[in-house]
Formats: C-alpha cells, sequence, structure tokens
C-alpha cells in the first residue's frame, strides 16, 4: 500500500514538475542533497529529508530566496559513503544545483565533503557530529548539532555538582559512539571524577554480563553509556537482573525514543539520556514547527529532522544576507551569523565548527522526558539518587 | 574488411575515445565513467575463478577490502605515492587469497560458497579488532588530494588488464583445464589434471584485480570504514553482472558491468524508492529467462566463438 501510494506520489509530483510555469524569470533556486533513504540509516534519514522538505515549503510560502522559489533534489545515497561522492558529483557538474545541503551521518559526510569542497561549494550538513570531520581545514563545510564527544557533559556536570567521586565509560566501537566516550572521559578527569572502567563493545553486542559483573565489583558512582538503542535496552536490562545499582546511569542515542520506555517500562525511570533537542524545549518557532511537522507528516519529528530543517533554515538565512548564491559570499555570512531556530543555537568557528548549540539532559520521569540540564532549559529537577531497581 | 579486423578496430577507437573522456566529460560523467571501469575489474575478476572453475565465491568482495585497506594504511602512515599504493592493495588480496584459498578450494559447492561469505566477515571484524593500524571503527581518512583524473586513467588500464588477462586465460590451455574442472572436476583429475594447483592459480589470479580496484577507489573516496568497503551487496553485484553478461565469456562481464551500471544510474536517480526493485527484476528476468547471459545466447544462436 505504503510503496503504491509512494509511485503514485512520485508520479504525480513528477507530472506536477514538469507541467507547473516556471516562476520568476529566472526559475527555482534548486537545492541538492542525497540522503540515506534506504540502507541501514533509512529511518534516521528519512526524517531529516522530512525537515528538508517542511523547510522547502515554508521558505516557500515565505516568498522563497532573494525573489525565487527553492526547489530540493535529492537523491538516496544508500547510505553509503561511496554512493553519496557520486551523487554530489553528479548534482554540482550535471545537475548544476545552485546549493547543496548535507547528507545523513558523520561517515557520509566524511566522504561527500571531498567533492563539495572540490567544486567550492558551501555545505551545511546538519547531521554529522564527528569533530574531526570539521578538523581538516575545510574550508566550506559547516555544523549545526552539537560534537559527539559533549553528549555527556549533562550527565558528568550534575555528579559533578552533587558530588559523586568514580565514573565507569562503556561504548559501541564505532565512529559516532567512541567520540562520545572520549569526551566523556576527558570531561569527567577534568571536573575530578575518577574514571574506574572503561571498556568497548563490538556494534551488535547483545550479552553485558562479563562488562556489568567488572562494573559491579568496581561499584562506580556513575555509568556513562555511548549507546544506540538496541544497546541501551539490552543494557539496562542486565543491569536489573545482575543488579548494577549506580547513582546516576545514561545513555547517549536511543534512550530517547518513546520505544525505549515502552520497552522497559518502570525500570526507565531515572535514567538520563542526552539529546540535541527536545518538542519540549523553549526554542523560538518551535510550537510551530511542531505543528506544521504533525499536520504534514502524521507523526512526531525525531531530532533528526529537527536539525534537517534549522540545518536548511542557517542556509536559507546565509543566503539571504549574502543577497547572493555565491559560495565565498554565503561562506562569509555562515561563519560570521548568529541565530537561535527551533533547534537552539548557531555559532561556529573559523572551521565552521559549532560552537553556540547545547546538548540537553533529560531524565525519564513518570514515563515522561524531563529536561534536566542545562539549568536555564530544565523543565523539571532531577530525581537523585536512583534508588535500588526493585522500589522504581 | 574481417570482422576481426573491424573488432580490432572498433576496440582501438572505443580506448581512444576513452582516453580522451576527461577533457570533454563533467566531473560526473568522469567519475561514472571511472565506477564503470570499476566494475569492469571486478566482474571480469570474479570471472576468472566462479565463470571459469563453478567455484562460486560469495565473498570476493574481500579481496576489494583487503586491497583498500592496505592502499590506504601505506598511503596515510608509509607516505606511499597511490600508484604504488594501488598495487600493494593487488599483492595484498592475493596474500590473503593465497591464505584463503589453499584450505577453502577444496571445498566443493555450496561449501566453498559459504566458506567466503564468512572471509568477508571475518576480515570485516579483523578490521574492526586491528584499530592502531586501520582505526578500527573510526575508519580511515586519507589526505585530501584531487586526483580524479588521474585515477580515471589507472581505473580504465586495471579494467583493460583484467580483461586481458581474461582473454589470455581463456584462450589458453589453463582455462581449458579450468573449465574442464568446472564441467566434472573428477573427470578432470582423472584426466591428469592437478585440479588443486589450478583452481589456486586462478583464485590468485581473480583477487589481484579486486585489490588493485580497491586501492583505487580508497584514494578517489578519501575515506573508508569497515562497512563501506565490506558490503554483501558488492559481490552482489559483481556476480549479477557476470551472470548478465555471460559468465566463462572474455567480454560478457564488461557488458553485464556497463548495461547494468548504466541502466541502475539511470533508474536510480529518478525513482528513489524504486531502484532496488527494479533492479532485483532485472535480475529476476535474467535468470529466468537467459541463465547463460546475453552472450551466452548469442554464442548459440550465432555460432559465435567460444572464446568472445
Amino acid at each position: 500500500m505504503r510503496l503504491t501510494a509512494r509511485i503514485a506520489l512520485i508520479v504525480g509530483v513528477i507530472v506536477a514538475a514538469s507541467t507547473l510555469p516556471a516562476v520568476g524569470q529566472q526559475g527555482p533556486i534548486r537545492i541538492g542533497a542525497s540522503l540515506s533513504l534506504t540502507g541501514s540509516y533509512a529511518k534516521l534519514g528519512g526524517n531529516q529529508h522530512e525537515g528538508y522538505k517542511l523547510c522547502e515549503r515554508d521558505l516557500n510560502a515565505k516568498g522563497g530566496l532573494l525573489g525565487r522559489k527553492v526547489e530540493f533534489v535529492v537523491y538516496d545515497d544508500q547510505s553509503a559513503p561511496p554512493t553519496a561522492v557520486r551523487l554530489y558529483e553528479k548534482l554540482i557538474t550535471e545537475d548544476r544545483v545552485d546549493g547543496v545541503m548535507g547528507p545523513y551521518s558523520s561517515p557520509v559526510t566524511e566522504a561527500a565533503a571531498n567533492v563539495t569542497e572540490k567544486y567550492k561549494k558551501v555545505m551545511v550538513s546538519p547531521l554529522a557530529a564527528t569533530t574531526s570531520i570539521f578538523r581538516k581545514g575545510r574550508k566550506y563545510l559547516f555544523m549545526v548539532i552539537s560534537p559527539a564527544e559533549g553528549y555527556l557533559e549533562g550527565l558528568v556536570d550534575i555528579a559533578a555538582k552533587r558530588g559523586l567521586k568514580t565514573v565507569a565509560v562503556v561504548n559501541e566501537d564505532t565512529l559516532f559512539s567512541k567520540a562520545a566516550a572520549a569526551g566523556a572521559v576527558e570531561l569527567a578527569k577534568k571536573r575530578g571524577l575518577q574514571v574506574v572502567y572503561q571498556e568497548a563493545y563490538p556494534k551488535g553486542n547483545t550479552d553485558f554480563s562479563a562488562l556489568l559483573t567488572k562494573v559491579k565489583s568496581l561499584n562506580p558512582d556513575v555509568i556513562a553509556a555511548a549507546t544506540y538503542f538496541d544497546d541501551a535496552v539490552a543494557l539496562t536490562r542486565q543491569m536489573k537482573e545482575l543488579n548494577v545499582n549506580p547513582r546516576m546511569y545514561g545513555v547517549t542515542v536511543g534512550g530517547d525514543l518513546p520505544e525505549f520506555y515502552e520497552t522497559l517500562k518502570q525500570n526507565a525511570e531515572y535514567i538520563y539520556g542526552a539529546t540535541q533537542w527536545e518538542p519540549s524545549l523553549p526554542y523560538p518557532g518551535q510550537k510551530e514547527f511542531l505543528d506544521a511537522y504533525k499536520k504534514e507528516f502524521g507523526h512526531e519529528p525525531s531530532y533528526h529532522s529537527a536539525a534537517g530543517y534549522a540545518g536548511c533554515v542557517v542556509y536559507a538565512e546565509g543566503v539571504k544576507r549574502a543577497g547572493s548564491l555565491d559560495s565565498d559570499k554565503v561562506r562569509e555570512t555562515l561563519l560570521k551569523l548568529e541565530t537561535r531556530t527551533m533547534f537552539g543555537d548557531y555559532k561556529v568557528d573559523g572551521d565552521g565548527f559549532q560552537l553556540a548549540h547545547k546538548m540537553a539532559l533529560f531524565q525519564w520521569q513518570d514515563g515522561k522526558k524531563h529536561t534536566v540540564w542545562p539549568d536555564e532549559l530544565a523543565s523539571a529537577k532531577t530525581r537523585f539518587p536512583t534508588p535500588s531497581w526493585t522500589q522504581r | 574488411m574481417r570482422p576481426r579486423t573491424a573488432f580490432r578496430v572498433g576496440l582501438v577507437l572505443l580506448v581512444a575515445a576513452l582516453a580522451a573522456y576527461p577533457a570533454v566529460g563533467t566531473g560526473y560523467g568522469v567519475r561514472a565513467m571511472l565506477q564503470i571501469f570499476m566494475w569492469v575489474a571486478l566482474a571480469a575478476s570474479w570471472n576468472l575463478i566462479s565463470g571459469l572453475t563453478g567455484y562460486v565465491s560469495f565473498g570476493h568482495v574481500a579481496f576489494f577490502g583487503a586491497g583498500a585497506y592496505t592502499g590506504a594504511i601505506l598511503i596515510t602512515s608509509a607516505g606511499w605515492s597511490w600508484p604504488a599504493a594501488a598495487l600493494a592493495g593487488g599483492l595484498g588480496a592475493c596474500v590473503v587469497a593465497l591464505v584463503i584459498g589453499y584450505p577453502c578450494l577444496r571445498l566443493k559447492g555450496p561449501y566453498f560458497a559459504i566458506a567466503m561469505l564468512g572471509l568477508n566477515e571475518v576480515l570485516r571484524a579483523l578490521v574492526s579488532y586491528f584499530e592502531g593500524l586501520t582505526g578500527g571503527g573510526n575508519g580511515i581518512s586519507l589526505p585530501t588530494l584531487e586526483a580524479t583524473v588521474p585515477v580515471y586513467y589507472a581505473m580504465g588500464v586495471a579494467a583493460a588488464a583484467v580483461t586481458l588477462l581474461a582473454y589470455l586465460v581463456i584462450t589458453s590451455r589453463f582455462g581449458l583445464r579450468l573449465m574442464t574442472i568446472r564441467e566434472d572436476e573428477v573427470a578432470a583429475e582423472a584426466m591428469g589434471i592437478d585440479t588443486a594447483r589450478h583452481k589456486l592459480y586462478a583464485f590468485l589470479l581473480s583477487a589481484a584485480g579486486p585489490g588493485i580496484v580497491g586501492a583505487l577507489a580508497a584514494r578517489d573516496q578519501g575515506y573508508i570504514e569497515p562497512i563501506s568497503v565490506f558490503p554483501l551487496a558488492t559481490t552482489i553485484t559483481m556476480i549479477v553482472m557476470v551472470l548478465f553478461g555471460g559468465k566463462g565469456t572474455v567480454w560478457g562481464p564488461v557488458l553485464g558491468a556497463v548495461v547494468l551500471f548504466v541502466s541502475q544510474e539511470l533508474v536510480w536517480a529518478r525513482f528513489p524508492y524504486l531502484h532496488q526493485l527494479l533492479f532485483g527484476s532485472i535480475i529476476v528476468a535474467v535468470v529466468l529467462l537467459m541463465p547463460r547471459g546475453v552472450l551466452g545466447l548469442l554464442q548459440q544462436k550465432y555460432h559465435l566463438p567460444r572464446t568472445i
């Protein structure tokens, strides 16, 4: 059914696009992107795509950019960096798009950025969080979300303020999770906490008993886990079975999904999770974004949707203020730009590396996510310390 | 002009046209053509072992990945130039083939296919594990270097070399012995063919090409990670290209690589959600309607030479 609907939609769009008269004398501004619409990142890349689509619609509703309509040209890179490289080459040299937006994920961005850099195209890359990508002397690449290293800052900060002493850090062995864990260790040391244990487990791991037995014998005050969804759930379950009960326990990715609470029920209570963005954060335009998104796509946005939307808004702002699509002019503007969207703050350093956007930390309280850090965004107080597993 | 002469003149013209292409083509055109060369080399290499001996390798992308990592490590850590690193990538893949082929080629039928499938997974796990050398899950980022056009020529030479190799093998006694193994291994052995040694030689020849193009692809993309250079999908694509063109022929893999790559490229640009479905349908249609591939069909119909 869904496929048929999509076919119908695509055919409809093609027919509609070919019959529409060109708006303005110059035709639309075309922005190209390759996204992971199929393959292992399909779900997250799809959300980002919806963010771009909503942004396209909103820009056109406000009269477009530089008086021209905006039109996204999107291809599917099948979650594969080599395909993305080819598609960006196609977008730039064959389709001759006016601008480009970033793909999904750090590995794909790392590969695609070589192409955009070659043609000196500004690329705002809303879903690449790995610092090293932005520290290779690339001139035209811009970051929107907070770097991986900062994901667990809130957890460490609260622990330090509460006078906790020891922390154990565990992570999945992939580009992003490794960076998040390394960041947590660094921050913990800086705040005077002792890192008593650090261990990586392979992607797809389901048995954490050996790791947790070791952690239990060391009895740390805090467990910081750089996870995705499946491992976050398995780790939590096995902590309960083995009665590993730190005073604080936080995860990076996966803890923010509604499925996390639905799967773990009351065992998810008191767990902290890092997030780039929450619908409840009091940023300007948040309500309008949420309403429009739900109306357009029939479900709640994830932070990937929000980051995609915000990245597109930032690029559009850069073009608007530069008054031109010229890469060097837009680059200058984006380097100087300081703005606040419904996704949070934007300000980059000379490398295009994000400085202003803030991570948030939430805690599951009575089945709801309450933002508990940073203080100026907090919607509730932390429930501290975490009681024993039987009392949740 | 006799057909043979006409064919040779055509071939020379084609090579000349391809050599001149980067001067007139767009960046995307050059990169797409480079990919076609890569697929020609990969499909023709797979054909050397699986098309000729009938030993279906389900893990041929392992040699591509081994070459990519060998090349990338030599470029980043040892400061090698990329053409030298590419040759070393081919050598690295051959070493893997030697170590694996010696025991595994004694396995028959599906057992060999499964062993090769395992090889790919094992290599991926090893690459993730030896973090100091390979960067583990972080992958390897190569120094930025704009070398698409030189890599285009290198890739073209690799594709031509593997095709030439296939021609030499298929027209030789060695090739005939390999095909004898494919038709009946026991009979081949009874005729005095040292099957183990012949299979191993064919296996080594089939590993060198993917190793070299793996290293070239790594240089061209500038970033590799375990997941992106060991995908099972690459092996499947190689197999489908050979089956489409005609297995055991010289030009079949070339034809399959060109036709399928071009159609896939045209299709997915238009229909982001549908291309896999269409690609799958092509596979099913080929296997059902012409199991011997396009060239196999033409050979039968027009009595073309076996060595086409």
